[in-house]
């Protein structure tokens, strides 16, 4: 990982919180300083500031995404307003943290940004006792296997790629079904509850807020 | 923001109130008195003017006379020019007499019925195709049957009139209000002297230090006295607000410094505790007093820039659906909302679309501190619901929960500053402001209550924004190009001198074709008088100015507004309606080689002493018009007797000498030129003049008399029922122009009225050496005078007869 932050009372916490759960975390206190950095080393995570001696965070972003560097990033801003946030997420950041922010809630964060990236690039996701295997389509609780039906596993294959992004129901069934099924509203509420009911006891939770959508999140990421 | 305010209580001003009412009053009175000054100034205009009436009366009624047949009438030039006072006024006049009816003039002109016959002039208005003021009076003549009544009825439209009117009524006006305006300025002084006390409560206002909110002291007066007390409670009030807002910054530093101190006091037993597991309670106590510190910041932070938002932010139209959607989606990613039951309702919204003016910005914080007080006070097993519905006029943003609520005796104090209702689940005590604060910023209601799920529920009531559906109205422009229109000119003139006016005209108006029909003046004069309906013409162009006169005094043509620089000067125009628009004077014309210059006499009385002394030379060789056949002839030879009273002697010689008569100038001209003719009389000269000698004729001499020479002018008017009305202006406007009249004067036959307007006679090209003078016949009721049916046929009888030709039948 790596952390861009030039308050260095700030980076030093940081730096002990994601040392202390096992991360390799580099720092950097200057913009210009971070972009060379990136242009050249890989990392899984960067957090990057936003007020930065140097360049600032929004450009340090935006070059990266402009080179085509698709690492999920971390914006930490002191500014409240939510303009900044989603310029800066326009600009292509993953997530966003205001300061003064909680040291659990940011390793969440992380780990949730890591458990996207996992899932997309490799073929196995595992959260507790819960492990999907994409390349075979089996979703596995304490070593059993989970009997799952085709549009559940495709069901379950979008929310853990949202996970902790709340979806619409019609979002879900554009992605669920093709252009010459009609999708029925109605159906993907019986698929998700279904989904739901046969994940119990595994920490990944399908939340649905009537009228919203639904988010999947793992529990005990807490 | 002061600056409006100030310009609109400067439009509100007292003063101007005041003076307003005063000036109102004024205008009242004056409207009160100009209808008196309106009745008095027309009573004035019509004595005026009926004197003008009663004396053409008089004159005509002196010339009504009794022959064999019975009355008639000689109708006298002077009755006319007494009416041609009133320069811009119609004529129509009637001789009648009971027993043997209509004797001249136009019948049936409108008499009132209660007449009785009276020598004394009766006035009265009468409307024709426009009003008309009349004269009625009567004469008794002796006849061989005993006395006869003989009744003249002359009439005048209104114009003059109305003028005299106007001007008198105007300058009574202008006098009254200037009077009025100096009362006014009288009336503004005493308002600003009695509203002193009021500058002065300004000026020591104006003087004060911000810090200053003493009441102000003094003795107003009785009026003012209510205010005084107002402003006085003003500040009084402005003294409470400012230890209000005193208290909150007192406040706002007591509950950070507090929470500062309670977290450093926490954190200092902790680094003293000597035990381990003290040290890590201190700490965890620190940890949540931390938080609480960082809320309570966050908080009054956000406070602070709702406040700033809500008076700087520009709102803006918006969908209040998509941010609650957005802002919800947001918040539901927080850890402490997951055991938190959501559900968002928006199905009472219209469309599915909330539509309001606001500050997204604002809003969604508003939006969290409802979530967020939600989620605080909710209790375990919360429930939250979201609604948004809208009616017609407002859209709801309501969010209910579970928790406990607030007692209906709190409710008005929830929404204070650091007021927590309940101190187990107390926040930072500003939520609920937040939330008030951005409701306010919106012109939006916050409404608490009870919810159906038990708690507490909030609705922020935001005025709907009207989207006005705007109608595209397309214009359906008309795709056909614009066909050739067409422009009729009926003249009685030359075509040959016309020709190149038309033609010039017709090259700078595209897609118009100009049609030019010809015709004898007479005829012209008939086709107009009877309106034939087949043949509408756009311009009426004619040199029988008598003729002209005599249908536009017959109200058939329409007043043209041409700019005031190619006005033709006074005698060439009449009623803005009759335009002339070249100079012609009548010459003599004369064979070279029968007579040299000098010899020529050079007066009409010496021109019928000349005739008479050549009588055996000129017999058969002196020409003249054909007065039954050439109007123009005819023109001349009346104007001719109201200028001289050789008119008459110079007839007879004429006659004597065995004149010949043709019906126009061409003809003369040629006859000239042949060797038929040694002389012609009043032959227009401009023909003779401008043209370069034909083959032929190098042998015509031009030659004016010194004690006068007639001018004549051809006009032009353009009739109320022309279908192009707007072109034939623009024809009319470009005969007068200097393009017309150079194109006058370089190719055409005409003289332009132009060179004699710029430089006075200006016709050094043309005009003969010796003093010749120019006398222009006028257009104007005067013409009218020979025109009449009795005096025409009397006049050319007399004519014929002195030619000693044929019996003249009318």
């Amino acid at each position: 990982m790596l952390l861009v932050e030039d308050n260095d009372e700030l980076a030093e916490t940081i730096l002990d919180r994601l040392r202390s759960e096992g991360h390799s975390v580099d720092r950097e206190a200057n913009g210009d300083e971070a972009n060379d950095l990136l242009r050249f080393s890989s990392f899984d995570i960067v957090l990057l500031d936003i007020n930065l001696p140097g360049r600032s965070g929004y450009d340090v972003l935006r070059s990266m995404r402009s080179r085509g560097d698709a690492t999920p990033v971390i914006v930490l801003t002191a500014r409240s307003e939510i303009d900044d946030r989603v310029v800066g997420l326009d600009a292509g950041a993953d997530d966003y943290m205001v300061k003064p922010f909680d040291f659990r809630e940011l390793s969440a964060r992380c780990r949730v940004l890591a458990r996207r990236r996992a899932g997309s690039s490799s073929n196995v996701f595992s959260a507790g006792s819960f492990r999907f295997d994409r390349a075979a389509k089996q979703a596995h609780v304490d070593g059993h296997q989970l009997e799952l039906r085709a549009r559940e596993v495709q069901l379950l294959e979008i929310m853990l790629d949202n996970l902790e992004r709340m979806l619409t129901k019609e979002e879900v069934a554009d992605k669920l079904y093709t252009f010459e099924e009609t999708p029925s509203l109605n159906a993907v509420e019986q698929l998700v509850t279904r989904l739901r009911r046969k994940l119990e006891g595994t920490p990944l939770v399908i939340k649905t807020a009537r009228g919203l959508g639904y988010m999947a999140y793992v529990s005990d990421d807490d | 923001m002061s600056a409006t305010t100030t310009e609109d209580r400067h439009s509100h001003s007292l003063k101007r109130r005041l003076l307003a009412s005063m000036a109102a009053a004024f205008v009242l009175l004056l409207l009160l008195i100009s209808v008196l000054l309106w009745n008095y100034s027309r009573a004035a205009a019509n004595r005026t003017y009926d004197l003008l009436l009663a004396g053409a009366a008089l004159s005509v009624l002196e010339r009504v006379s009794y022959n064999s047949a019975g009355p008639t009438v000689d109708l006298p030039q002077s009755a006319m020019d007494i009416l041609a006072l009133a320069a811009d006024d119609r004529v129509a006049y009637r001789v009648f007499s009971p027993n043997y009816g209509e004797l001249t003039g136009t019948p049936d002109l409108p008499v009132p019925e209660s007449l009785q016959p009276s020598i004394d002039p009766v006035f009265y208005d009468a409307k024709l195709d426009e009003g008309f003021r009349f004269v009625y009076q009567g004469r008794q003549i002796t006849s061989s049957r005993g006395r006869e009544w003989v009744f003249v009825q002359i009439g005048q439209t209104l114009n003059a009139r109305k003028a005299q009117r106007d001007t008198l009524f105007l300058y009574g006006m202008i006098g009254l209000g200037a009077v009025s305006l100096i009362g006014l300025g009288f009336v503004w002084l005493a308002i600003r002297t009695s509203l002193a006390p009021l500058r002065a409560i300004a000026d020591t206002l104006m003087a004060r230090t911000s810090r200053d909110l003493s009441p102000i002291e003094g003795d107003p007066p009785l009026e003012i006295s209510d205010l005084f007390r107002a402003i006085n409670s003003f500040i009084a009030q402005l003294v409470r607000s400012r230890n209000l807002t005193e208290s909150f910054i007192a406040d706002v530093a007591h509950q950070t410094r507090t929470s500062l101190s309670a977290l450093q006091g926490q954190l200092s037993l902790a680094a003293d505790a000597n035990e381990f597991d003290r040290m890590r309670d201190r700490l965890g106590k620190a940890e949540k007093q931390a938080e609480r510190t960082v809320h309570l910041t966050n908080q009054l932070l956000a406070n602070a820039m709702v406040i700033h938002r809500s008076e700087d932010a520009q709102l803006e139209p918006m969908d209040l659906r998509m941010l609650v959607r957005d802002t919800l989606a947001e918040l539901l990613r927080e850890r402490r909302l997951r055991q938190v039951s959501i559900s968002f309702d928006d199905s009472g919204l219209p469309e599915g679309k909330a539509p309001i003016r606001g500050d997204a910005i604002s809003i969604r914080e508003a939006l969290r501190n409802l979530i967020d007080n939600a989620v605080r006070h909710g209790g375990q097993e919360n429930t939250i619901l979201i609604e948004i519905d809208a009616d017609a006029q407002v859209v709801r943003l309501t969010v209910s929960d579970a928790g406990p609520g607030i007692a209906r005796a709190d409710l008005v104090r929830a929404t204070e500053r650091f007021t927590s209702i309940n101190s187990k689940t107390a926040g930072s005590g500003l939520g609920l402001a937040i939330v008030r604060s951005v409701a306010e910023g919106h012109g939006a209601r916050l409404q608490l209550g009870s919810s159906v799920l038990g708690g507490l529920r909030a609705t922020i009531v935001f005025p709907r924004l009207l989207v006005v559906a705007l109608a595209c109205l397309l214009l359906t422009m008309q795709a056909n190009a614009v066909s050739a229109r067409e422009l009729v000119i009926h003249a009685a003139t030359d075509p040959g001198a016309m020709r190149p006016l038309v033609d010039a005209f017709e090259a700078q108006s595209p897609g118009w074709t100009i049609t030019y029909r010809e015709y004898q003046t007479v005829d012209l004069y008939r086709e107009v008088r009877d309106a034939d309906p087949e043949t509408r013409a756009d311009v009426i162009i004619s040199s029988a100015m008598d003729l002209q006169v005599e249908l536009v005094n017959r109200g058939l043509a329409r007043t043209l507004r041409l700019p005031n620089a190619i006005l033709p000067p006074d005698w060439a125009r009449w009623r803005s309606q009759l335009f002339g628009f070249t100079w012609e004077p009548a010459a003599i014309i004369y064979d070279k080689r029968e007579f040299d210059e000098e010899d020529l006499p050079t007066s009409h009385r010496d021109l019928a002493s000349f005739i008479r002394e050549n009588e055996s030379k000129l017999r058969g060789e002196v020409g003249g018009y054909d007065l039954r056949r050439s109007g123009i002839g005819y023109l001349f030879a009346t104007q001719d007797t109201i200028q001289s009273v050789q008119a008459q002697r110079l007839t007879e010689v004429l006659a004597r000498a065995n004149a010949q008569s043709f019906c126009c100038t061409s003809e003369m001209l040629d006859a000239v030129a042949a060797g038929k003719l040694s002389m012609a009389l009043n032959v227009i000269g401009s023909y003779a003049m401008k043209r370069d000698p034909a083959p032929g004729q190098e042998n015509i001499g031009v030659h004016f008399l010194d004690d006068y020479n007639l001018v004549m002018s051809r006009t032009a008017w353009v009739p109320k029922t022309a279908p192009e009305p707007e072109m034939a202006e623009r024809f009319v406007a470009f005969l007068l122009s200097a393009e017309g009249q150079s194109i006058i004067n370089l190719k055409t036959p005409l003289i332009p009225l132009l060179l004699s307007r710029e430089q006075p006679l200006g016709l050094e090209d043309v005009r003969p050496a010796g003093n010749a003078s120019f006398l222009p016949i006028r257009l104007g009721p005067g013409l009218l005078t020979f025109l009449d049916r009795i005096k025409r046929d009397e006049f050319l009888r007399s004519w014929v007869s002195s030619m000693g030709g044929q019996d003249y039948g009318p």
